[in-house]
C-alpha cells in the first residue's frame, strides 16, 4: 500500500514539475517570437532605409565648370569674330573674302566640336549634346555660304551673329539647369 | 516602431511645392526670353529682306533655321525641367529618409 502511495506522489510530483517547465517554456518562447519579430522589423526597415538611399533620382548630369567656361569663351570668341567683321572689314576689294577668315573659322569649329564631345560622352545629357549638335550644324554651313559666295553681306553677318548669341544663351540656360539639379544633396 | 504615415505624405508634399514652386519662375522666365529672341530675330529677318540687304533665297534659308534654333530652346526648358523634377523628387526622397531613420532609432 505504502508502496503504490508513494509512487502515486512521485507520480503526481512528476507531472507538477512536467507542466510547470512546459509552461515556463511556453513563457520563452513567446519571449523569443517577440524579439525576433522585433529584430525583423527593425532588420526590414534598415533594408528600406538602404533601398531609399540608393533610389535616388537622376535625371542629368553631374554639373562640369570646366565646360561652363568653354561655352562663355566660345560664345565670346563668336561674337568678336562676327562684331570684328562688320566693323572692321567690308565687301570691298576682297575685304571680306573667305581666305582672310579661314583661321579663326578652323579655330572656332575645333571649339564647337570639343564641346560637343564633351557633351556626348556624358550620361544623361542628350537634351545639351543636341544643342552643341545644332551649334556645329550652323557654324559649317554659315562658313560653307561665306566660302562659296567669298564675301558676307553685312546684313547676314548680323543674322549669323544673333543666331548664335541665341544658341549659346539655350545653352547657357541648359548649362544652369543641369547646376541647379546638382544643387540639393543627392 | 511608429511612422505618422499622414503627416509624413504632408511633410514630402511640401518638400516637393515648395521646390517647385521656387524654380518655376525661372521656367517662365526662361521661356519667355526665348519668345523674345524669336521675335527680335524675325524682325531682323524681315526688315533686312525689306531693305534688300538680303535676297529672298537667303530670308527663306534664315526662315528655315529658325526652326532649328526653336529646336535647342525646347531643349534647354527641358534640361531646367528635369532639373526642378529630380529636385522635387529627392527632396521627397530626403523626408522619407530622415522618417525612417527616425523610427528605426526609436525602435533600437
Amino acid at each position: 500500500m505504502n508502496h503504490i502511495y508513494w509512487c502515486n506522489m512521485m507520480l503526481k510530483a512528476s507531472i507538477k514539475v512536467f507542466k510547470s517547465n512546459l509552461y515556463n517554456q511556453n513563457i520563452m518562447n513567446q519571449q523569443m517570437k517577440i524579439r525576433t519579430r522585433s529584430f525583423l522589423s527593425i532588420l526590414m526597415v534598415a533594408c528600406c532605409i538602404a533601398a531609399i538611399s540608393s533610389c535616388k533620382v537622376n535625371l542629368l548630369p553631374s554639373y562640369n565648370a570646366a565646360i561652363s567656361e568653354q561655352i562663355d569663351n566660345t560664345a565670346k570668341t563668336i561674337d568678336k569674330f562676327y562684331l570684328s567683321m562688320l566693323e572692321t572689314t567690308n565687301t570691298e576689294n576682297d575685304g571680306r573674302s573667305f581666305k582672310n577668315f579661314t583661321d579663326k573659322y578652323v579655330e572656332i569649329e575645333v571649339e564647337l566640336n570639343s564641346l560637343l564631345n564633351k557633351n556626348k560622352i556624358r550620361p544623361l545629357n542628350k537634351n545639351s549634346t543636341r544643342i552643341c549638335e545644332i551649334t556645329l550644324q550652323f557654324w559649317v554651313k554659315y562658313k560653307e555660304e561665306h566660302k562659296v559666295k567669298n564675301t558676307l553681306k553685312d546684313g547676314l553677318i548680323l543674322l549669323n551673329r544673333k543666331t548664335f548669341n541665341d544658341l549659346f544663351y539655350a545653352m547657357r540656360v541648359a548649362d544652369e539647369g543641369i547646376k541647379l539639379g546638382n544643387s540639393l544633396p543627392q | 516602431m511608429n511612422i505618422d504615415i499622414n503627416a509624413l505624405v504632408t511633410d514630402m508634399l511640401s518638400a516637393i511645392k515648395g521646390t517647385v514652386e521656387g524654380n518655376w519662375e525661372k521656367v517662365e522666365s526662361t521661356a519667355n526670353q526665348f519668345l523674345q529672341n524669336r521675335k527680335e530675330s524675325l524682325q531682323l529677318l524681315v526688315q533686312l529682306r525689306i531693305n534688300g540687304d538680303i535676297d529672298q533665297d537667303e530670308f527663306d534659308s534664315r526662315l528655315a533655321d529658325e526652326k532649328l534654333i526653336v529646336e535647342a530652346e525646347l531643349n534647354a526648358l527641358a534640361v531646367l525641367s528635369k532639373a526642378i523634377a529630380q529636385n522635387a523628387a529627392n527632396a521627397a526622397i530626403a523626408i522619407l529618409e530622415k522618417a525612417a531613420k527616425a523610427a528605426i532609432s526609436a525602435a533600437i
